[in-house]
């Protein structure tokens, strides 16, 4: 298995000194697929939850960007039921000079600024708009029931 | 989460030893010589139309996809890819300095593990060739003889930080040196001799016998050389040089032939269909132009065991990707999503099964295959 030496930099990086709240760590059988934890930041509906993610180095990393999927369900504007995340660095905005670290602070960061005018999930994104209370206490009623 | 016997680990990096805390200043230069996109120091280093540096091989993948600058976004040509000298020296300095330093900001006790100095020094020829541990010796009190410093190198080490002041305000006191950097030295494993800047490099690279293979094409030897001594006085004599940049091919005009022909000129395996091909040649003008913007390229059949091992391992993790759409299809979602893309390709082939079932339903040979 020939693996770019900037993966096994970054990975033991990561798992040496992973940011605060976060965790991530490679499968055993493939040290591309990374299970990852992310704690919900506080004064956010997502604090007290753990939120379990996969994250996925394609081949063409680091000039294609990792692919990110939430495993744990979330109540939020822009992640979808399936996990999926709408982040501008995970698509468009993606540089070869970002990496994992960067990645998973700014997935931490999307749970404490929830963006509903750039939606992925409508419904939920129609509610935050429309009810913005409301909606933040499904996310808090989702967080005490799935994100444990 | 403690995964530091993870097995697939135990093939890491022999990253070199980081700078104590206690040396920010230090620390912060390490980073410095630092490519963004591979975190490496840079290797052929050039730089773009915003000022921004990079590994000439980094820069051109990541243009392959995005003509941006991977720092700050401005969009950017591979037309302003322009190889950065100064740092390529920095960079080849630095290296070179660093085991050093790095000794010297450790506790006096604490065992060092980067890089031992290459070989037992059994004569004097060989000596000559580590000029950055004699030059650092003799700025510390350079009455004594290299000869006699080399047996304690340790200790003269620490005094030479203490006098580092005095140094940089008498830098010409190298000058008592009798060996500049580009005199001729004996590399201490294979005696080939060669300037002895570039010695620790050659050795880094596994003594790779660089000088004979340029001896061979004597008239063009000569005229890299006259370059060397010119360098940068005009573009236009870049292009009488045999090693020049590849041009790029247009991807979707260029058959397979012309591609195989792109190939076979370079040396390079022709077998595969139009997308390997393309893939290829593109991996392959990567490696060979940038391979030009340093002053220590690798010989070209280093290049092509890169590329073929390059390709080799893209492919196994195809495979691999492969088995991970069959674990997609486990799932009702993955399965939904997967026929949802498919629908047209499902349809074609529905058709097409349909018409061949019926053609042998006229012969009556086979059995009708089912298809839902």
């Amino acid at each position: 298995m020939s693996l770019p030496k900037r993966i096994l930099k970054e990975t033991e990086r990561l798992m040496a000194d992973s940011p605060p709240g976060i965790t991530a760590a490679p499968k055993d059988d493939n040290l591309r697929h990374f299970d990852v934890t992310v704690a919900g930041p506080g004064q956010s509906p997502y604090e007290g939850g753990i939120f379990k993610l996969e994250l996925f180095l394609p081949e063409e990393y680091p000039m294609n960007p990792p692919k990110v999927r939430f495993l744990t369900r979330i109540y939020h504007p822009n992640i979808d039921k399936l996990g999926r995340i709408c982040l501008d660095i995970l698509k468009d905005k993606w540089s070869p000079a970002l990496q994992i670290r960067t990645v998973l602070l700014s997935i931490q960061a999307l749970l404490g600024a929830p963006n509903p005018d750039d939606p992925l999930a409508n419904d939920v994104a129609q509610h935050w708009k429309e009810n913005e209370k409301a909606a933040i206490e499904t996310a808090r009623e989702w967080t005490r029931k799935y994100a444990n | 989460m403690d995964m530091s016997n993870h097995p697939l680990l135990a093939l890491a990096t022999d990253e070199p030893p980081p700078f104590p805390a206690s040396y920010p200043q230090l620390q912060r230069l390490d980073r410095s010589i630092v490519c963004p996109i591979c975190k490496e120091p840079f290797s052929a280093p050039v730089s773009i139309a915003c000022g921004h540096s990079f590994c000439s091989h980094c820069i051109r993948g990541s243009m392959e996809v995005t003509k941006k600058c991977p720092v700050c976004h401005e969009s950017v040509s591979e037309g302003s890819i322009r190889r950065n000298r100064a740092l390529e020296e920095i960079t080849d300095a630095w290296d070179e300095a660093r085991p050093s330093l790095i000794k010297l900001s450790q506790p006096p006790a604490g065992p060092s593990r980067k890089r031992p100095p290459p070989q037992p020094i059994s004569n004097d020829s060989s000596l000559n060739s580590l000029p950055h541990l004699k030059r650092r010796r003799d700025s510390g009190s350079r009455s004594q003889s290299p000869t006699k410093l080399s047996t304690n190198n340790h200790n003269e080490a620490v005094e030479f930080f203490g006098s580092s002041e005095e140094e940089e305000t008498s830098p010409r006191e190298n000058d008592t040196e009798e060996l500049t950097e580009h005199d001729e030295g004996t590399c201490p494993i294979c005696s080939a001799k060669m300037p002895i800047v570039s010695i620790p490099m050659h050795i880094e690279r596994g003594c790779p016998p660089i000088k004979a293979a340029k001896k061979v094409n004597g008239s063009g030897n000569q005229k890299a050389d006259w370059k060397k001594v010119f360098a940068g006085a005009g573009k236009g004599r870049e292009k009488d040089v045999e090693m020049k940049r590849i041009v790029k091919p247009n991807y979707h005009l260029s058959s397979e032939k012309d591609l195989r022909n792109i190939l076979s000129e370079h040396g390079l395996v022709t077998t595969g269909d139009k997308e390997t091909l393309s893939a290829r040649v593109q991996q392959w003008i990567i490696l060979f132009n940038a391979n030009l913007d340093t002053s220590h390229p690798k010989s070209l059949s280093a290049l092509r065991a890169q590329l073929t091992e390059a390709e080799a391992s893209r492919k196994r993790d195809k495979e691999r990707g492969k088995e991970e759409l069959g674990k997609e299809l486990e799932t009702k979602e993955g399965m939904a999503k997967y026929a949802k893309e498919r629908r047209g390709e499902f349809e074609r082939l529905r058709k097409e099964i349909m018409e061949r079932d019926k053609r042998r339903a006229g012969a009556a040979v086979d059995t009708p295959i089912e298809v839902d």
